[in-house]
This record gives C-alpha cells, structure tokens and sequence, in this order.
C-alpha cells in the first residue's frame, strides 16, 4: 500500500504540470487580454452598435474628431476634416484596422480586463481620447492631397514626437461610408490602407539622403571631391540617366541638383554591403509603432543586385521602398542629430488603460540612425537645396531643410504614375517640425506636387505651434 | 428603475465568483473535516523484542524490500512475502509465494487464511502476536490533507446542497433575465435540476445511508453549471444533458455497488476487457466520421461515443488489489489491453482520448510496477506513434501548424475557435458578462471542447479558473483519502481516475486557450455530450470508493 502511495507522486507531477499551465494561461491572459478583444469579429464590440458607448475623441485643441451622441457615432462638423482623418479615427466599421477606432475600440468603450465588455449601460462609460493631430494642419494638408490620386502626408514634431498631421488619400466621408462593391472596388482600391504608416512607395532622389550618409561616413575625400555630369552615363551595362546635364559638381551642388550620375556612382563605389549597413542602420528594412500601431517595413537590399541595379538603388530606384512615416523619422533623426524622438499620436485618454500598458506616455528615443556629425552634413545638404534649388520662399520664412524625390514607379504605366516626394525639416527652434509627403499619380515632379501638400502642412502645423 | 436593475445585475454577476470560490472552499474544507482519528487498525507484536508494529492498512505488504509497509529485516524472509489484509469478515494472511512460506499459529498458509486477534503468525525467522489497535500508545502523523485542520465541526451535508443549488438558482436568474430574454425557460429547467440534485441527496443519504455527500456535491455543483450554461444555448440539449447526468448518477451508485468486493472484481476483469475492445470495434465498424474523427456511433435518435464508456473499463482493468499485484506482477495483459485502445481511438482520429488513455496507461502502470523502465518504453513508442501519425493523417498536422500561431488564423480551421476562446474569455473579464450574454455559444463547439471559454465569458474568469483547479485538487483528495481505502484497488483507480480528469482537463483547457494544440476533448462534468457526463460519473465512483466509510453501514 505505501509503495502504491509512493507512486503516486507521478500524478502529483501531472497536477502540478496541469497548476502550472493554469498560472500560465493566467498571466498570458492578465497580459494580453486587452489585444485578444479588439477583434473584428468580436461580437460585444463589431458593427456600428459597439461604438454607441464609446468616448470621445478630440484633436489636440479639443476639437471633437468624432463623439456618440444619442447612440448614434457622430464625426467632425468640417467634410473636409472627416476626410482628412478618416485614417486615423477610423469610422463605424472596423475596416481601417490601423485606426483609433479600430484599434483602441474596446478602450474606447471602457473594457477592463476587471469588468469585460457587457456591462449594463448605466454603469458604462467610454473612455475619451486625445490625439496629437491638428485638425487643421490635416484639412490643410488634404485640400492639397486631394487632388491626386494616392498619396499621404505626415508632419510631427521631432522633438516631442507628436504627430501633427497624418493624412492618407484615398479617402471617404465616415458619415456616408461607400458601399464598395464589385462595379466600384477599383475607385476606392486602397482605400482602407493609411498610406502613411502601411503602404511603402519607391523613394527616388530622396534615397540619396541614404547614399549620401554613406558616402560621408565612408569616403574621406567626399568634400573635395567634383563629378562631371553629362546628362548620362553608363553603368554596369545600362545607363544611368538625369533630367539634363549637370556639368562639373560637388556634393552639395550634385544633391540640391539631384543628380543621379554622382550618386549611381558613389552607390557603386560604396559598394553593396557598405550600401546595405547604411540603409539597415538608418532604419530603411525596420518597422517600428506610433502608440502602438505598426508601421509597414521599407525595403533596401543590395546584396544580390548587379552593378546596374546597385547604381541605380542608390538614387532610389532599383527594388528601393520606403514608408512615409519612418521618412518623417529620418528627418527627425538628421535634426536631432542622429537620434530621432519617436512619433506618437494618442495624448492621452480618461481611462487608465493605455497609461498602464505604456502607450500614452509621450516620445521616447528612438534607435540612432547616423553619426551627429553625419547628421549634421546632411542637413547642410539638405538646407543647401532648399536655398539654391527649391527657393527659401517656398515655405514661408520658414528656415528649412529638405529634399525632394521622384519615384518611378514599376507597375505604372507612363509618367503619371510617378510618386512624387518631398521630406524634410524645419531648423527654427520654434518650429521643430519634420515632415514627410508623397504624391502619386502625377506627370509633374516632386518638387511640384508633393512639394505644395508639404508646403500647406507645414506653414499650417507651425500656426498652430504658435 | 432601470438603474435598480442594472445594480442587481452588476451585484449578481459579481457574486457568482465569489461564490464560486465559496462552494469549492466549503466542499473541500467538509473533505478534511470528516475523517476519524489515525490510529493503527490492528498491531503486530514481535515475540522476542516486544517491539510493537501498527498495521495502518487494509491492505499491507509484508517482506524484506524497503518499501514494504511492514519491512521485515531477515535473510529468511523475501521480499515480497505475504500480504495481510482486511475484508468485512475479518483480517486474513495470503502468501505471495515466498520461498519460507508462511504460518499462522504454526500451520503453513496456502490459500488466503483467517487470521484472529492472539493468532500467532510466523514469518522467516520472526514470530509476530496478532493483536488489536488500541494496544498502540503512540502518536501516528496523518496526510497533510488532514492535518491541522481546526476542530470545528464540519458544515453539514444538507448545507452544501444549499449552497450548490442556490448557485444553480442564481445562474437561473442570470439567464432568465439576459440581454433579449423573453420567457422563463431556464427557470423551469433550473427547477428540475434542483429536483433531481435534491433526489439524488435524498437517495444517498437516506436510502444508501451515506455518511459524507462532498464528493458528489461537488459533481452536482459542476454538472448543474453544464446544464444551466446550455439553457440559452439550446434548451433542448441541456434537458438532454440532465437526463444524461441522472444516468450517470445511476451508474454512479451501481459501479459503487459493482465494486464493493475487491476481490470478486478479478473475476470480472476479462469480461470487461473483451466488452470494451468489443465497444470500441463497434465504434470502428460503424462509427460515423464527425469533425474528422469517428467516434460517434449512431443508434436510432440516441448518438454515443463508446470510447467515453470504455474510460471506466480501463481504470477498472488496471487496479488490483495488493495480493494479486505481488503474485502476478505481470504488466502484459493490461499493456496490450492500452494499446489495443489507443490504436483503436487513433485509428478513428480520436487522438485527444487516445492522449488521455495514453496518459492514464502511463498513471496506472507506473503506480502498479513503480518502474521507470515500462514509462520510458511507452513514451517512446508513443513517440514513434505520433510520427507516424502526423505523417499519415495531414489534418492533424495542419492543428499544429496553428498552435501558438493561432492569430495568424483566425479566419480558417487552424485558428478559428481558439482565436475566438480566447477573444470571449476577455471579453468576459472577472466576473463574465452573465448567462446567456455571450458571443462564444455561436461558434462550433462551443458548449464541449471550448466550454472552459464559455464558462469564462459568461461567468467570468475568477469561476472558470476556480472550478478547474477544483476538478485538479480532486486528485489531491483522491491521494489523500486512499490511505484508508479498503484495497490497493480502490486507491490505484481513485488516483488512476483523478489523473484522467487532470490530463482530460488539461487537454480541453489548454487545447482550447491555445497553450496546446486543440485536439476536441470534453471538460469533465460541465461540457455538453451525454456519454460524457455518464462515464464523468461513473469516474467519480472510484473515488467515492477509495472512501473506506463509503461501505461502512
């Protein structure tokens, strides 16, 4: 009988496995619960009823962006405000699944792991939200983007990290959602992509940011240094072609002229894997969150192109992609000398919830992505082309640095489907804004058409910084 | 007015919780309360030292090896020599042949042989006077399950019973008053549960003369929580459940009667093995493929699932009591006896059951043979068994592509009920969302292999949680309580039977919740499924058996 008793601690294993399991379902549950019910299938929270008791959400001057009234979910008075924040709301529906909406549904309903979602409607009360936009900035900047077929504007404050503006086209009015149907899925295509933190787009000239770091970083006699540009010029078995013939230049007069001569061949100088650790340094293959919302991963790899397309991926062509947001970061990093303050767009919120799992916090440090001195260079660079090339006038006595940058795009059919860029920052100390726009589907080049919606933003977000 | 009613649905919803955790604590606070004193049941006087040995067992190995109960230090004796053990009529001696033989009052024992209070019994080189316990004067340690316990008194039988069916009446209320209710179904269906609970007590207690209810409190407690979640499920089917829980009550009561001769249940052994391969033939023949396995079997309007039946076969076939366990030490019979089941529920794609009989073969072998050797063969084999499988059957192996992955897929079959478990169990926070407000009840399944999900939506995670540790600390009972069962018989199933409801649990739970992969195994007592409840029952019976005052009048 004892040693039958004995043998039974093979079951006291069994039990203590089973114990165990039990507190690790506990703590994964304790952790998690909150991201297991902003499902879109959850029955408590799906459909235009779940939003009936949810909060508030409201600019960064309190103006409402969207707010339940009398069960009804009701948006911003201003048509062209809804349309411009379509995105990063959301609407009723959960198909913007980047949105606040969408993503933070069950805070903004109240949920607490304590109390669930089913609670009778007295005891109910959604939390509200505060966001960083300005609405304004974001009307500002749609009024541009409007005209275009895609495309996406952010600009954020590098040195807090609030984000002021992020406006993605295509677009609706979340208070007449389209019915998207077989007939008309190829006009609203991408629609529920916020372009700014989930689509990537082929960069251009503004890749020669990137190839100019690693030209500084690793070339000793880049400064002295003159290229002779005639317009054209054959590598690996193609050629590498720019708008005209820019004669002899330096760097700085090769960047603000935005020669892809001189940056082909510095990219086939540098070399593939010089080429590649400067881009994964600078963040180009890494994604990272924006209060908790991912953004989509650029894409720059080198190591199996041949020369051609390495002369090529240095200007931004090639197979390069990159993300409007993680742009406006890399402005940030160059204006804050290498390391970037990391965007965030959620403020604050009457419920503790979002405090306690650390996303409402303000702007941490991101990783650094250059040298200070590196950063420095480029923002010389980047200052240099503004003054010679884009004009000082352009934004308004605004002291700027930038680049601008046209994508040909792979699956486009002519000219008019080029992406058009213009990232940069402002240097006032008053204005520390940096900003990322891209424009598709026009014939013109950046500078023009990206250019205005980066032009309109940002004169707007420094008012509204005053 | 509105608000009065959202305050008592809020207070209610909350109490249940609470109250769970407030039955389980009673129930197994009652478990430790009710228990004689230890003291030894007889003694063995050695005749030349005067030292006394307390005889603690009904059942006691006697012999040379160190783990005997009663180690006897001397060449002459063997290591397993003879067993003393005790049965209604009297204390008898049965040698497992020893090769010095046995004797009581100097006569050699051949067969199982009486022995009285003042018989002398021989062994070896020892001579042993047979004498009553009282003579015993020292203290003896008892199970830390028993220990230490306060010298109130415990709560009284009828008491739990209220308690467990005015839990039953709350999640009664729960449902009848849920989010779109429009007639009292559940409360009428909570009446004859309550009924058929209160007949049961009355039939144990003044019928069969049973002195503690605890166990089976704690059976009705969870099978009435079954049957009350699937009242705004589908009525139709907690009826059904009810009828199948009555049924198991039945089997409850005759298994214990079945059982309350260990030594008349060997001859029952061989029968119940071809009976059980036979079932699970049947099952194989006729068998009809559900959720790609086909352990169904149809007959008219009534479906089973043999292999739930055969679960208690098993247990059964795999304790012995300790004089035939030390004459036929052989494990083959019930070795191949497992494997013929595993095989048998494998080759229907039942591979959940065949994982709990796998485990209990595992349980059961090594607390007969204590050896390590056996454990690590079969793990072995069941090793290359699942690889075959994994190979053979491609389904199987898209389960796993899901585990740990599962929000991958939530839209397919890999991820799809999982995902949503564990959505509802957040859903449902503490204290759940009330009976019949959940959303899980709509997904396949959900009332058996995810009802760990569904009992946390609706009832809250606190309860969830709590009743399955309970159904776990049941084994701890189990441990506990055979120490005093009549036979090794009663306490190889009663431990064999808790570690299949652990194992069984663990599969439904973790399968569901995704810390395992999902293999479709019901929840002891509270999932849906007829046969289920009925072999959940018949399950208990062991333990209750492995009470020793279970069959004291």
């Amino acid at each position: 009988m004892k040693r039958i008793l004995k043998r039974s601690w093979l079951i006291f294993i069994v039990a203590i496995a089973f114990l165990c399991g039990m507190c690790f379902l506990v703590i994964e549950t304790v952790l998690n619960a909150s991201e297991w019910v902003d499902m879109p299938y959850n029955g408590h929270i799906s459909g235009s009823g779940g939003l009936i008791q949810a909060g508030k959400i409201t600019d960064r001057n309190g103006s409402v962006l969207a707010e339940s009234v009398n069960g009804k979910r009701s948006y911003h008075s201003d048509a062209a405000v809804r349309k411009a924040l379509l995105h990063v709301v959301g609407d009723d529906s959960l198909n913007i699944s980047t949105a606040i909406q969408s993503r933070f549904r069950s805070e903004l309903t109240g949920y607490s792991f304590i109390w669930g979602l089913n609670m009778p409607q007295s005891f109910r009360h959604g939390h509200d939200m505060e966001l960083t936009v300005d609405a304004a900035t974001c009307k500002a900047a749609y009024n541009q983007l409007k005209n275009y077929d895609s495309g996406a504007c952010v600009v954020y404050n590098y040195n807090t990290g609030e984000v002021l503006c992020d406006v993605s086209i295509k677009t609706y009015d979340p208070n007449s959602p389209p019915k998207i149907t077989k007939n008309n899925e190829d006009e609203y295509e991408g629609v529920y992509l916020d372009n700014s933190l989930s689509s990537t787009y082929t960069p251009g000239s503004i890749f020669k940011i990137v190839t100019a770091a690693a030209a500084i970083e690793n070339i000793p006699d880049i400064w002295e240094r003159t290229w002779y540009c005639s317009g054209k010029e054959e590598i690996g078995g193609g050629d590498i072609t720019c708008v005209n013939s820019h004669g002899t230049v330096n760097l700085k007069q090769a960047f603000g002229h935005s020669c892809n001569v001189v940056f082909a061949e510095l990219a086939v100088e540098l070399g593939a894997d010089k080429m590649n650790e400067t881009a994964k340094r600078m963040g180009i293959n890494a994604n990272f969150k924006v209060s908790g919302i991912d953004t989509k991963k650029g894409h720059y790899d080198v190591s199996k192109a041949n020369k051609n397309q390495l002369a090529w991926s240095g200007v931004g062509q090639f197979d390069d992609a990159v993300n409007p947001m993680q742009m406006a970061v890399m402005c940030g990093a160059i204006a804050k000398g290498g390391t970037p303050v990391m965007p965030y767009i959620i403020s604050g919120n009457s419920g503790s919830i979002l405090a306690d799992i650390g996303l409402s916090k303000t702007g941490t440090n991101g990783k650094t992505l250059m040298s200070s001195s590196t950063a420095e260079k480029l923002g010389e660079l980047m200052r240099y082309a503004v003054i010679n090339d884009y004009g000082e006038s352009m934004f308004g006595g605004l002291h700027m640095c930038a680049k601008t940058g046209t994508g040909e795009t792979l699956t486009g059919s002519g000219s008019d489907k080029n992406d058009g860029w213009m990232i940069g920052y402002c240097k006032d100390s008053e204005y520390p804004l940096a900003f990322a726009c891209i424009v598709r589907g026009s014939s013109r080049y950046g500078y023009a058409t990206a250019g205005q919606v980066a032009k309109a933003a940002v004169t707007q977000a420094a008012k509204c910084l005053k | 007015m509105a608000l009065i009613m959202d305050i008592a649905v809020v207070a209610l919803r909350m109490l249940l919780p609470v109250y769970t955790v407030v039955i389980v604590y009673q129930i197994f606070a009652a478990m430790r309360r009710r228990r004689r004193p230890e003291r030894p049941l007889v003694l063995l006087e050695d005749n030349d030292t005067g030292e006394k040995i307390p005889v603690l067992f009904w059942e006691n190995s006697i012999g040379r090896a160190r783990g005997s109960d009663i180690a006897v230090d001397d060449p002459a004796v063997s290591r397993n020599h003879c067993v003393l053990l005790r049965r209604k009529e009297g204390w008898f001696i049965t040698d497992t042949g020893s090769k010095t033989g046995t004797y009581v009052n100097g006569k050699r024992v051949v067969r199982r042989t009486r022995v009285n209070i003042d018989d002398e019994i021989s062994i070896g080189n020892k001579d042993y006077a047979f004498k009553r316990g009282e003579e015993f004067d020292e203290e003896l340690q008892s199970s830390w399950f028993f220990s230490k316990v306060s010298n109130k008194p415990a709560i009284q039988p009828y008491k739990i019973m209220i308690l467990v069916s005015l839990f039953h009446i709350f999640m009664a209320v729960e449902a009848c008053f849920c989010d779109g209710a429009k007639d009292f179904d559940p409360a009428v269906l909570c009446g004859v549960l309550v009924g058929v609970e209160w007949l049961f007590f009355f039939v144990s207690k003044v019928i069969l003369k049973r002195v503690a209810f605890e166990l089976e409190a704690l059976g009705l407690f969870f099978t009435g929580i079954g049957v009350m979640l699937l009242a705004r499920q589908e009525l139709r089917s907690s009826y059904v459940q009810l009828i199948a829980a009555v049924a198991g009550m039945v089997v409850f009561c005759v298994l214990i009667k079945f059982i309350e001769n260990p030594d008349r249940i060997g001859r029952w052994r061989l029968i119940i093995m071809i009976v059980a391969v036979l079932l699970l033939g049947i099952n194989l023949v006729f068998g009809r493929v559900t959720n790609g396995s086909a352990n169904w079997v149809h007959i008219g309007p009534v479906t089973v699932q043999p292999s739930e039946f055969v679960k208690i076969a098993f247990i059964f076939v795999g304790a012995s009591t300790l004089d035939r366990l030390q004459t036929k030490q052989n494990l083959l019979e019930f070795i191949i006896f497992s494997a013929i089941c595993v095989g048998a529920l494998a080759l229907m794609g039942d591979f959940g059951t065949a994982l709990i009989f796998f485990g209990t073969f595992l349980l059961i072998s090594f607390t007969r043979s204590g050896d390590f050797k056996t454990v690590i063969l079969a793990l072995t084999g069941a090793g290359l068994g699942g690889f075959i499988v994994l190979n053979l059957k491609p389904y199987v192996l898209r389960r796993f592509q899901g585990w740990r992955h599962v929000w991958q897929y939530t839209q397919d079959s890999r991820g799809y009920q999982q995902a949503r478990t564990l959505t509802y169990i957040a859903s449902g926070g503490l204290f759940g969302v009330g009976i019949g407000n959940g959303v899980l009840k709509y997904v396949a399944a959900s009332e058996s292999d995810l009802v760990f999900g569904l009992m946390s939506e609706e009832m809250g995670f606190i309860s969830a949680v709590t009743i399955a540790v309970a159904i776990a600390t049941l084994f701890i009972y189990a441990r506990s309580v055979t120490t005093r069962s009549r036979s090794t018989f009663y306490s190889i199933s009663a431990c064999c039977a808790a570690g299949l409801f652990v194992i069984q649990m663990s599969l439904n739970v973790f399968g569901a919740t995704d810390i395992l992969p999902l293999t479709g195994v019901t929840f002891p007592f509270i999932s849906a499924g007829g046969t289920s409840i009925i072999s959940c029952w018949g399950l208990l019976a062991f333990i209750k058996a492995a009470d020793e005052r279970t069959y004291s009048k």
